[in-house]
């Protein structure tokens, strides 16, 4: 995926599908990215459901969008509700570190990490998308955990390799 | 129909909402798959002749839903050979209540691929609809293509699920493709039937399949023998004029690359195998990627599950999916134009919504810009044979009457009575040489 510098307001929800090659494996992922805007109600929760993966991601120099975690850990609880709300993987992102040589930073890395510790050990990236800093070892990291969360899932078919994820991507910020 | 007993709650809910709408199929060149001198020019033709001949009576049509307002560039599903109209029904009531025009059809009695195109053309002009966007799944899928490449000035947009490019692989290995329009209805639909119950299912994907055996069993022969004679037709799909970016490709991701059928699943290649094709298990995984080397630039919906018939075993995802395609391609849905959809006649009889039934032959009026007008044309009742009987007798009346360019369905009538009898003759010779191929 390419950072493009062109600013285009998520309508509601939309996604992406990347090819990743995790082991030797194919990896599909589909990424769901919703509004921060809150818009998607007309949508429903479908792309909620079924979610493999939850990938929170707020603006190192935004407090507000800090603060909004929590609500948004919440609320994805809420809506996908899935088997085992404790054990469902999530994965925090600290974007836009790379804004004005990290001198407009507000969230230390030891806040995020610390809120990562009290949900569970949350894993922790910090990236800058646009300068393309550990954003593939976030996504390797993010289909790692997917795959692992969906073999437990699955039930049916057992014995039967999934070379498919599909994460979520929310955004506190809209980037 | 002994399905209704069967059918879930939201299916009866649908039947007794959405009406259902049958015009004649007007370019009906019904025998030229079998005798290719369809232009014989007799030109009279007595009004009677072949409209009382039984099988002749409730096949040759189109048989549709539309729902939702008509202002809006509607979205239409075609399905592939075990479909009809009906399984759609999930997307049919989730999308017209947000907004959407939604028109989902039965593969009428086409022959061959031309015949498909022409005859489809016509149904938009008499339904009134200029500009459209497809959604084809297997069959389906192959037929909207096409449709996109010789009519693309129609095609806005379309969304292809279990699809292909061509179809000609399955007629080498279909060797008695030229017997398929004359074998008998039980054997085809034994073909299809046994097929489709393949497998461990999950419960939905067990509950998407019963649905889909049961509007099999109301499909006639000729209904699944045209269908299998379009899909060995050797058309190709060429490529389209319509943008890689206005195509979104929908389907379940394989869970094991060159797996059997159970899972990269189309009901089409079921009836391969119980056609005693062998090795047929790597071919539509080929032919999907075939697909998305056609289309590059076409956005890629993955379903995680949902088997052959995830619009109606997931129809929340299959939803989301085409609701983001219409939007993406621009279509605006129109929330205010909704009717309300009066609560609580689930199960109940729809007798009264279906009063304001005018008229029983059902010829679609011209109401193309007049969304308030959608609840009140042509209701047919639910379910009755007798009366669908009575309604096509009496459409049938009404062609007659016409002009002529409905000739084309009278000259052939002579046929008709010829090759019904030839027909049922060369199917007891056929059906006592069929144990010879199985």
């Amino acid at each position: 995926m390419k950072f493009t510098q062109q600013y285009k307001a998520t309508i509601g929800a939309d996604f992406v599908t990347k090819e990743l090659q995790i082991d030797d494996r194919d990896v599909t992922l589909q990424i769901w990215d919703t509004a921060g805007q809150e818009r998607f109600q007309s949508l429903g929760v479908a792309f909620y459901r079924g979610a493999d993966c939850c990938v929170l991601v707020y603006d190192v120099n935004v407090m507000k969008s800090f603060d909004s975690l929590d609500n948004w850990h919440e609320e994805f609880l809420k809506q996908a509700n899935p088997t085992d709300p404790r054990t469902f993987p999530f994965i925090l992102l600290g974007n836009k570190i790379d804004v004005d040589g990290g001198n407009t930073r507000v969230v230390s890395e030891k806040k995020a990490k610390d809120w990562c510790a009290s949900k569970e050990n949350i894993p922790y990236f910090e990236t800058s998308a646009k300068e393309d800093i550990n954003v593939d070892a976030a996504f390797h990291c993010i289909a790692k955990t997917a795959l692992a969360n969906e073999r437990e899932q699955d039930i049916y078919f057992q014995g039967i390799p999934d070379a498919v994820n599909e994460t979520e991507q929310r955004g506190g910020c809209a980037c | 129909m002994k399905g209704v007993s069967l059918a879930p709650g939201d299916y009866i809910h649908f039947k007794s909402q959405v009406p259902l709408h049958k015009i004649p199929l007007l370019w009906s060149n019904y025998y030229v798959g079998f005798y290719e001198n369809s232009d014989h020019g007799i030109a009279e033709c007595c009004s009677g002749c072949a409209w009382n001949l039984p099988n002749s009576i409730g096949t040759k049509q189109w048989r549709y839903y539309d729902f939702g307002p008509k202002v809006v560039s509607p979205l239409i599903c075609l399905p592939g050979i075990a479909g009809t109209a009906d399984i759609y029904y999930k997307q049919i009531m989730s999308l017209s209540m947000k907004g959407y025009r939604v028109i989902s059809v039965d593969i009428p009695q086409v022959w061959n691929h031309q015949e498909w195109i022409q005859s489809f053309e016509k149904f938009l002009d008499v339904i009134n609809v200029h500009h459209i966007h497809l959604y084809g799944t297997s069959l389906g899928g192959f037929l909207a293509q096409l449709f996109a490449q010789h009519r693309p000035r129609r095609v806005k947009s379309l969304i292809l699920s279990n699809a292909f490019l061509e179809r000609r692989s399955f007629a080498a290995a279909m060797p008695w493709a030229p017997i398929v329009g004359w074998s008998p209805s039980f054997l085809l639909k034994r073909y299809v039937l046994t097929g489709i119950r393949d497998g461990p299912h999950e419960p939905f994907i067990a509950d998407s399949v019963d649905f889909v055996v049961s509007q099999v069993e109301t499909l006639s022969r000729d209904d699944l023998a045209s269908r299998l004679t379009l899909t060995v037709d050797t058309a190709t799909v060429e490529p389209l004029l319509l943008s890689d970016s206005f195509i979104t490709i929908m389907d379940e991701v394989e869970k094991t690359k060159g797996k059997a059928l159970s899972d990269s699943s189309i009901v089409d290649m079921v009836l391969y195998m119980g056609l005693k094709t062998n090795d047929y298990s790597a071919i539509p995984q080929q032919l999907k990627e075939q697909l998305s080397e056609r289309y590059p630039g076409a956005r890629r919906a993955y379903l995680k599950t949902g088997g052959d018939f995830p619009f109606l075993s997931r129809p929340d995802e299959v939803n989301l999916h085409l609701q983001l395609h219409l939007r993406q391609v621009g279509v605006e849905a129109r929330p205010d134009l909704v009717q309300s959809i009066p609560k609580g006649g689930t199960g109940g009889s729809p007798s009264k919504e279906n009063d304001k039934k005018k008229d029983p032959d059902d010829q679609p009026k011209d109401n193309g810009g007049n969304p308030e007008s959608t609840s009140e044309e042509s209701q047919l009742p639910l379910s009755s044979e007798i009366h669908s009987l009575d309604d096509q007798l009496l459409s049938d009346a009404k062609i007659c009457s016409m002009d002529h360019e409905d000739a084309i369905i009278l000259m052939q009538s002579q046929y008709t009575v010829v090759n019904r009898i030839l027909q049922s003759a060369c199917e007891l010779f056929i059906f006592s040489l069929l144990p010879i191929y199985v």
